[in-house]
């Protein structure tokens, strides 16, 4: 043996071991979220932890982000803005999270981008409509859903062509609904019609007596109410009760889900609801994933499923474009990026605004959703005017 | 308009009183600051709420049956908790019955989960020389009378009443005239829960059961004992619909927005101008 063997051994030993080593992999790649798992919103938070969790199912089965496994680490802000803020600093800075993902609903959004902002993390934010949280100059957050202002388009829209004059406006006094609301009273002006009452009440408020008296007396054609689940529930209750008829009901979040009929039966008939997205849209892969989650959860997805599941899918896809988890990279395809997802179509602004994105509008026909705007994806017309509550 | 405002206020009062006199009556006789009251009255919800679906029962027929059940959790919490704060500092027993509060909601989380529950049975409304009488609702006020009127009897003309009301009044000479305290104690809290029961499953068919619905009627009840006279129990029947009322006119004449506001306000200047509340303090 020469004297040169020995050096040659340990250099091919070395080679040898220094090529095993990358090949044992650094670990999942872990996501942090913080949601809504209990709280007001809680019912939503859940169907939209159940969307990264399929989201993150789905990449693993396909090998994985950047050839390592995806693993969401979720806490629950139970619906408070502030206790998310302490939970995304927990991930940020103790649990040391790989990448970020949003919350539900736009008050916590706003809440918790402060905190990713300060720590430079991408956030791509799937369950935020308030245009306001993209306006302030933030780099590192991306819009996935259509803006708050384009919840109640679809029924003023169609109050217009049918020739109604009058509108009563009312929400939740918090976020996202004053901007709903804000949004449905620029909509209204624009299309030539009247707002005769605009009001707004607390969050948690469930008799809404005087403010339907009101409402009774200005005698609107239209009834437009930005709303979440259970105001919507106790405003049509009461609205029976008061025998309150407008040609045209509509209310936001909350109406899409089966749980709204479940609970008021036949007396949801006939009210409008806004939807980011139906099972039945013309989506790649829609029908795919409808059948998976409803296999995995047991029930049927909600648009808020779909876009924490869409959210997930365009940050990984950012992710594998720019292949890195770095966030000035990830950030630079976020906003290059033009993806179609089961939940429709994504592309933003400089800002992060989402612009591409189409809301629809339904109505509660015979114990089924009926898509009536806009006429592109419609699958029905709506049932006009409503019949007032003591002839149905 | 504003006829029709004074009823729902009315109305929504009578459902204030019947909670907050289970407040006012542990308060009365215990000293005890009853931060659970809430989530007492959202287990009653949730009772009605399982055997309305579960057993198929009218939701109205459950309200003897969740009273029961929580006259017994009541008592059970007294004799096993809040026995023990009963003679230290208020801040003490407030310190219990927060902590149980918690314990409670989380528990009923873990339990129920936080998915929106609903009882669906009657809508729609009266109508009577133009106004409108939410069926679920006076149903609901007849019932909290019924149960508040039964109270009243209980504690005017029943020997446990008496016993209660000399408590109330002053335990040492009640000791001395014979009443055993402790039971008293115990059966007391038992019937504050339970009429917080009866108030959840009344509400049970009018507004969304959820784990958390119980923190706001803690503050309202708080607010009604305080309007009426901490102590006072006829009080709790004038500050609730008292309250009832004020919210409600607030929402008319203001915006539905300010009527949280207004009724703190009230409280605020309830406080300074008369604070031992509109009917005075501790009466029998």
């Amino acid at each position: 043996m020469t004297s040169k063997a020995p050096a040659a051994l340990a250099v091919a030993l070395a080679l040898a071991v220094g090529g095993v080593m990358p090949a044992t992999a650094q670990g999942p790649i872990r996501i942090g979220a913080s949601l809504s798992l209990t709280g007001t919103y809680a019912k939503l938070g859940k169907n939209q932890h159940e969307g990264y969790q399929l989201c993150e199912k789905d990449l693993n089965a396909k090998g994985g982000l950047l050839g390592r496994r995806v693993q969401f680490v979720v806490y629950d802000d139970q619906s408070m803005p502030a206790t998310a803020v302490r939970l995304y600093e927990k991930l940020i800075t103790e649990d040391k999270v790989d990448a970020i993902m949003g919350p539900y609903s736009s008050p916590v959004t706003e809440a918790a981008v402060n905190v990713t902002e300060k720590y430079k993390k991408v956030m791509v934010a799937p369950l935020a409509a308030t245009t306001s949280i993209f306006k302030k100059g933030r780099k590192y957050i991306f819009m996935v859903i259509s803006p708050a202002e384009a919840y109640l388009e679809g029924l003023v829209d169609m109050a217009a062509k049918r020739g109604l004059k009058t509108v009563a406006v009312v929400n939740e006094d918090t976020l996202f609904s004053k901007a709903a609301a804000a949004g449905a009273v620029e909509i209204v002006k624009k299309k030539g019609l009247q707002v005769v009452f605009a009001e707004a009440y607390p969050k948690g408020n469930t008799d809404f007596s005087a403010l339907l008296t009101k409402v009774k007396a200005a005698n609107p054609d239209v009834l437009a109410a930005a709303t979440y689940f259970d105001d919507a529930v106790a405003l049509t209750r009461q609205m029976k009760e008061l025998n309150v008829n407008p040609k045209m009901f509509g209310v936001t979040v909350g109406g899409d889900l089966p749980e709204f009929y479940d609970t008021l039966k036949q007396n949801a008939e006939y009210i409008y609801g806004a939807t980011q997205w139906e099972h039945t849209l013309p989506y790649p892969g829609n029908p795919e994933y409808f059948e998976a989650y409803k296999k995995d959860f047991g029930h049927e997805p909600s648009y808020h499923s779909t876009a924490g599941y869409a959210g997930c899918l365009i940050y990984a896809e950012a992710v594998k474009r720019a292949n890195s988890l770095d966030a000035d990279k990830v950030r630079e395809q976020l906003l290059k990026l033009e993806m179609r997802t089961p939940f429709g179509d994504y592309k933003v602004e400089a800002d992060g605004f989402q612009v591409a994105h189409k809301m629809v509008t339904f109505q509660w026909q015979k114990e089924k959703k009926v898509t009536v705007w806009p006429d592109e994806l419609a699958q029905g017309k709506p049932l006009f005017p409503t019949p007032p509550w003591t002839s149905r | 308009m504003l006829a029709q405002v004074i009823v729902s206020g009315i109305l929504s009062g009578g459902l204030y009183a019947l909670v907050a006199l289970g407040l006012g009556l542990i308060f009365g006789v215990m000293r005890v600051i009853n931060i659970a009251h809430g989530p007492l009255l959202m287990l009653g919800a949730y009772t009605t709420y399982f055997l309305t679906t579960r057993l198929n029962m009218n939701p109205f027929l459950t309200v003897p049956v969740a009273m029961a059940a929580l006259f017994v959790v009541g008592v059970l919490l007294q004799r096993g908790l809040v026995y023990r704060v009963v003679d230290a500092p208020e801040l003490s027993s407030l310190l219990l019955t927060f902590g149980i509060s918690i314990a409670l909601v989380n528990l009923a989380q873990l339990a129920f989960t936080s998915d929106l529950r609903a009882v669906e049975y009657i809508t729609g409304a009266w109508v009577l020389g133009g106004l409108a009488f939410s069926k679920p609702r006076v149903i609901a006020f007849l019932f909290a009378g019924g149960v508040t009127a039964l109270s009243f009897l209980l504690l005017k003309f029943t020997r446990l009443g008496k016993a209660i009301r000399a408590t109330s009044q002053s335990r040492e000479v009640a000791m001395v005239c014979g009443v055993d305290v402790g039971r008293i104690h115990m059966l007391t809290f038992g019937l504050g829960a339970a009429l917080a029961a009866a108030g959840g499953a009344l509400l049970a068919v009018i507004v969304a059961i959820q784990p958390e619905m119980g923190g706001v009627w803690t503050f309202k009840s708080f607010l009604v004992i305080v309007l009426g006279g901490a102590g006072n129990y006829p009080g709790a029947l004038v500050g609730g619909l008292l309250l009832g009322l004020v919210e409600q006119l607030a929402s008319l004449f203001l915006t539905t927005q300010l009527s949280e506001v207004v009724a703190y306000v009230l409280l605020v200047l309830v406080l300074l101008v008369r604070p031992s509340g509109l009917l005075g303090g501790r009466q029998t």
